[in-house]
């Protein structure tokens, strides 16, 4: 139910399509991980927004995703289908933390005279500060945040249309945005005025600076359909569980979501403890109070549940529950676990660390879709997923250095013995006045020996020189 | 003894500059005076202020409130906390930064809350963070923290205890700040590193050591432990702290607000500025901020080094495989006690005379003999010697589980009685006087009624004690590898109790022994041979009887709250919050372990000095 294709599919080939699902629920991060996404594009990050993406910067952010679809695309005529790549780069900055130099990226405290004190405090005075929250926007620009300009379009760009508009911004109307760049620039303003676009020309640096300024109006962001939030719970080697929140912020409209769990295998759910309990009195969001407003909903928020149990060792839990959550209400679910011992070779080398066990998918189902769901036909477009971070799972870890302890402590005893019991069996004994040449004697009867042979040899070499 | 290292090489202690100082400081004048003008404030208004610093740092706060009842006090608060998202992070690890509003003491700890505040708007700036870092905030020092990590691990009742609206991964680590600095500031000389958990259990001393290897080797401030204040590492000193850690383990209660994070497996300290010195708040923050980036270094949970230790010195420690043995020992004591008691109850009671047979005697004596054969030999043995005992077991049995399921009488009178609202300390003298007189009394109206209904042979009395033994052993052990400094008190204390029986029924049986030979005491008769042995036997056992109420469970504890000044019925409040908040299970072990032990070998003792 979560996934569904997307782009133009032939009745004929949806027969033969499968489903392939993995997870990687761990990557360290690399600056090394960019650069096979980048070789993906057409001007390989050498121009075009992509000239901005930088390891050090992209990795250094808040919050940082890269995503890579492919869907076939049949136009209309009847021409032949192509596949359609598209990559996607979110970052959540930190602009202070980027506008940062990178040959200094220490946090270094601001000198004294710098900060931005409260002057109405009473205690306020030359070594007391208590600092100001800051009330205008931040001046920033492409070239402090990315640490380079942007290095023009690519060249590959359609020339017209909104497709040609490479860069956009969307910010409040008054916000003030300079544009920097040796040729001229068409400039478009779209939906009420929030986003700017560009359409910048080849092979010229572009930078866009926006000075500090004092604002009176935000941004109307639109606000997420869901919130989620996934946790482990209880403590322990033994069993666990996992709990759920998922929030409907809206007021109004309900929302109707599939909730997907893939689970390694050596996390065992227990499906009979799943519980889903609906609570209406939302905890009040942030940035806005919401009014407790009916009691307890009972309905069974799960309307529909596909599960696949593990299969030790081959394949994890699959577990898809398609749910519904009245407006302005909190959705708990619950369910317990156990954590089974992996074989000692199964062990990663940081087994301490944990397992990771990899995020809840969340694809949002609009109403109308779910709907028409049956015939699958309006599910073509793109579903909006949300994901959970991931959760670290501690399972029952031996101490690793004990079997090699045990390992060498019976091999020293193995060889110990093994030498004593081999040297008693072979060896013959017999009283030292019995044995033939040994002692005193046989080392004068050996040295003897080799003085004779000695002579033999040299006299041999004398009868061969004469 | 060993002198401490550091086995993680993922710490690296120390090996990082710290940048905190300059402007920070003017920051951190300015957050105390902030603190100090809350003190005086209500909860809503302090938690409110509080979570206004945090989210103008640019973290996400959330509250907490709580309620206790326990002690006939209600414990309520609200703890405050920010979670500052580590950009290196996924979320998945998380460790944390405590400064309780109030220390163990009840004193406000204006420069650590405000040292946590300020770090917390340093620690933003910083990009390496790749864990997340949780900046906790409770109202007191032990059933805030208790109630916060309860709730982290949905752990908690929620009746009770909001559940937490905001979480990060799991937790790694946790270290307290505990700098009851007022707003002026003060300079201090050491810090007092509190390590002991709840019932005992501590955290990896890779934490402890890389806290002692920061602030000693990188910072220069000195550490000490246990309370001692000037330790110069002489035998005698480093004896003294050990001595001092086995009974804090021992006595299994917080010790500050690190403790109740021990007992889920997340190793916590705290760090206690003590002393006037010249060291001031800005290199306690140089110093948590080196033992963030050392604990943010960590790829794994702390597992390297040792969980079960004791430490003698900031530096100096021994490990389990030393110390063990002689809480084994201690068990081990009991158990042979008890193997004694049961070979000796499967011997005839009427000894027969052991020595060469003389032709001459043997016709004279009359004595029952049997012939045996064996290995082509021959030999004549008494008949008694060869006499198979059967011991009677059952009432034994019956006696032993009943005497340990009394225990679970004091164990529900005391949690009742710490549960109860009002004075709970002046209910808990009152019950407690009950209980050491009950104490004194129940064991001779037992031995009475024992008598009266079944008539116990010695057999039964020896069996008795046999089994009671064996059980203290059993536990004991069990016990040593738990919480091993309760382990050792316990047995110390209750090895009295293996010497017990011996004194009973090592009397030499038939003789009629003179009167004046037993004033050692070590010469008392059981049950039914005190009429032979007269006047003497009673005396003597009415003796032990007094010697062993004096190393009873509720005399010792009098005499230790006599000897450090404390109040009864304040310790037994204490020991009734740690157990109804934080689950401290020292007061099972005594009720059920310790009081049944030497209930069982006072009734002996009284069934001999009365005479039945």
């Amino acid at each position: 139910m979560t996934f569904e294709p997307e782009g133009t599919h032939s009745n004929a080939s949806m027969r033969n399509l499968h489903l392939l699902h993995g997870t990687l629920p761990h990557e360290v991060v690399c600056t090394e991980n960019l650069t096979p996404f980048l070789k993906l594009l057409p001007c390989k990050g050498k121009a075009g927004i992509s000239s901005l993406l930088d390891g050090h910067k992209l990795f250094d952010a808040n919050w940082q995703t890269m995503a890579v679809d492919v869907k076939p695309v049949c136009p209309e005529d009847g021409t032949e289908c192509i596949l359609q790549i598209e990559q996607t780069v979110d970052m959540v900055l930190d602009i202070e933390r980027s506008k940062r130099p990178r040959d200094n990226p220490m946090p270094r405290p601001i000198p004294t005279e710098d900060l931005v004190c409260d002057n109405s405090k009473p205690y306020h005075g030359g070594d007391s500060c208590f600092p100001l929250d800051r009330t205008s926007e931040m001046s920033w620009s492409l070239n402090k945040v990315f640490g380079r300009p942007l290095k023009g379009s690519c060249p590959l760009t359609t020339e017209d249309g909104r497709d040609s508009e490479t860069v956009c911004i969307n910010v409040p109307h008054e916000r003030e945005v300079q544009e920097r760049t040796a040729a001229d620039l068409v400039k478009k303003e779209h939906e009420d005025g929030y986003l700017r676009c560009y359409k910048i020309s080849p092979n010229l640096d572009f930078d866009l600076i926006l000075p500090e300024q004092y604002l009176s109006s935000n941004l109307p962001l639109s606000h997420p359909s869901l919130h989620a939030f996934r946790s482990i719970t209880g403590h322990g080697q033994e069993r666990g569980g996992v709990r759920a929140i998922l929030t409907n912020p809206s007021l109004t409209s309900p929302v109707r979501f599939v909730y997907l769990e893939s689970l390694p295998w050596f996390m065992k759910p227990y499906l009979h403890t799943l519980r889903a309990t609906i609570s209406s009195s939302t905890a009040p969001l942030p940035d806005q109070y919401l009014e407790p407003q009916q009691a307890p909903n009972t309905a069974d928020p799960i309307k529909q549940m596909y599960y696949r149990p593990a299969v030790d060792r081959h394949r994890g839990t699959h577990l898809e529950l398609l749910l519904e959550l009245p407006p302005a209400s909190t959705l708990t679910l619950t369910y317990d676990f156990e954590k089974s011992l992996l074989r000692y070779t199964e062990y990663p080398p940081d087994a301490n660390r944990g397992f990771d066990v990899a995020p809840a998918v969340i694809r949002l189902l609009s109403s109308s879709s779910s709907s028409s769901s049956s015939n699958g036909s309006s599910l073509l477009g793109a579903s909006e997923y949300l994901r959970t971070t991931s959760l670290l799972l501690p399972l029952p870890t031996p101490d690793f250095s004990m079997p090699y302890n045990v390992i060498i402590l019976t091999s020293t005893v193995m060889a110990l013995a093994f030498g004593s019991i081999f040297n008693i069996l072979v060896r013959r004994f017999v009283a030292a006045d019995e044995a033939p040449g040994y002692g005193l004697v046989s080392l004068k009867g050996r040295i003897w020996a080799l003085a004779q042979r000695l002579k033999a040899r040299l006299r041999g070499k004398g009868a061969k020189d004469e | 003894m060993a002198t401490t290292y550091v086995s993680e090489n993922a710490i690296l202690p120390g090996q990082v500059h710290t940048y905190f100082g300059g402007s920070e400081h003017n920051i951190f004048r300015a957050y105390r005076h902030e603190v100090a003008g809350l003190a005086e404030s209500s909860e809503e208004e302090r938690v409110g202020k509080l979570g206004d610093i945090f989210r103008s740092s640019g973290l996400k706060v959330a509250a907490q409130k709580y309620e206790y009842t326990a002690a006939g006090r209600n414990t309520t608060g609200k703890n405050v906390y920010a979670i500052l998202q580590g950009p290196r992070a996924d979320a998945t690890e998380a460790v944390v930064l405590i400064a309780a509003w109030r220390n163990m003491d009840g004193v406000l700890n204006q420069s650590g809350v405000a040292l946590v505040l300020t770090l917390a708007r340093y620690f933003k700036r910083w990009s390496v963070w790749s864990k997340d870092i949780i900046f906790l905030i409770p109202s007191d020092s032990t059933a805030g923290p208790q109630a916060w990590v309860d709730a982290y691990h949905s752990g908690h009742d929620p009746e009770t205890i909001e559940s937490l609206p905001l979480k990060s991964g799991a937790l790694q680590a946790a270290v307290a700040v505990d700098y009851p600095a007022g707003p002026w500031g003060h300079r201090f000389d050491k810090l007092h590193i509190i390590y002991d958990g709840i019932n005992g259990q501590l955290p990896n001393l890779d934490l402890f050591n890389t806290a002692v290897s920061i602030a000693s080797g990188q910072m220069g401030i000195g550490c000490t432990i246990q309370r001692m204040w000037n330790h110069r590492d002489t035998y005698s000193e480093r004896l003294q702290t050990m001595l001092r850690g086995m009974l804090s383990a021992g006595l299994g209660h917080a010790t500050g607000p690190h403790s109740s994070f021990i007992p889920y497996h997340v190793d916590a300290i705290t760090l206690q500025t003590v002393g006037d010195g010249w060291h001031d708040e800005m290199s306690l923050g140089r110093t948590v901020e080196s033992l963030f980036r050392s604990l943010n270094n960590l790829l794994e949970h702390l597992h390297q080094s040792f969980f079960l230790y004791l430490l003698m010195h900031a530096n100096r420690f021994v490990s389990i495989g030393t110390y063990l043995p002689s809480a084994m020992l201690v068990a081990v004591s009991f158990t042979i006690a008890s193997i004694a008691l049961w070979v000796q109850s499967g011997q005839p009671t009427e000894k027969a005379t052991v020595g060469v047979w003389h032709s001459d005697e043997a016709d004279a004596k009359e004595q029952d003999v049997t012939v045996v054969e064996q290995d082509g030999m021959t030999a004549l043995i008494s008949t008694a010697e060869l006499k198979v005992v059967e011991r009677h077991m059952l009432l034994p049995i019956a006696f032993v589980s009943a005497a340990h399921f009394l225990g679970l009488l004091p164990l529900y009178v005391f949690t009742r009685a710490s549960a109860t609202p009002g004075n709970a300390s002046q209910t808990l003298t009152t019950t407690f006087y009950a209980f050491a007189t009950s104490t004194a009394l129940l064991p001779a109206l037992s031995a009475v009624a024992l008598s009266r209904l079944f008539a116990p042979t010695s057999q039964q009395w020896a069996l008795t004690a046999c089994f009671s033994l064996l059980l203290l052993g059993l536990f004991l052990s069990a016990l040593a590898t738990l919480n091993f400094s309760l382990a050792i008190l316990v047995g110390v204390l209750g090895s009295p109790l293996c010497l017990v029986p011996a004194l009973i029924t090592s009397t030499p049986s038939r003789t009629s022994v003179p009167s004046t030979s037993v004033a050692a005491g070590a010469d008392t008769s059981s049950s039914h041979r005190t009429t032979s042995t007269g006047i003497g036997g009673s005396v003597a056992n009415v003796t032990l009887y007094v010697l062993l109420l004096a190393a009873s469970p509720p005399a010792l504890l009098l005499a230790a709250c006599h000897y450090w000044n404390a109040n009864v019925g304040a310790v037994l409040a204490a020991a009734g919050t740690a157990w109804h908040v934080q689950g401290a299970w020292t007061g099972v072990v005594v009720c059920l372990v310790w009081w049944p032990a030497w209930f069982v070998a006072a009734v002996g003792v009284a069934a001999g000095g009365l005479g039945l």
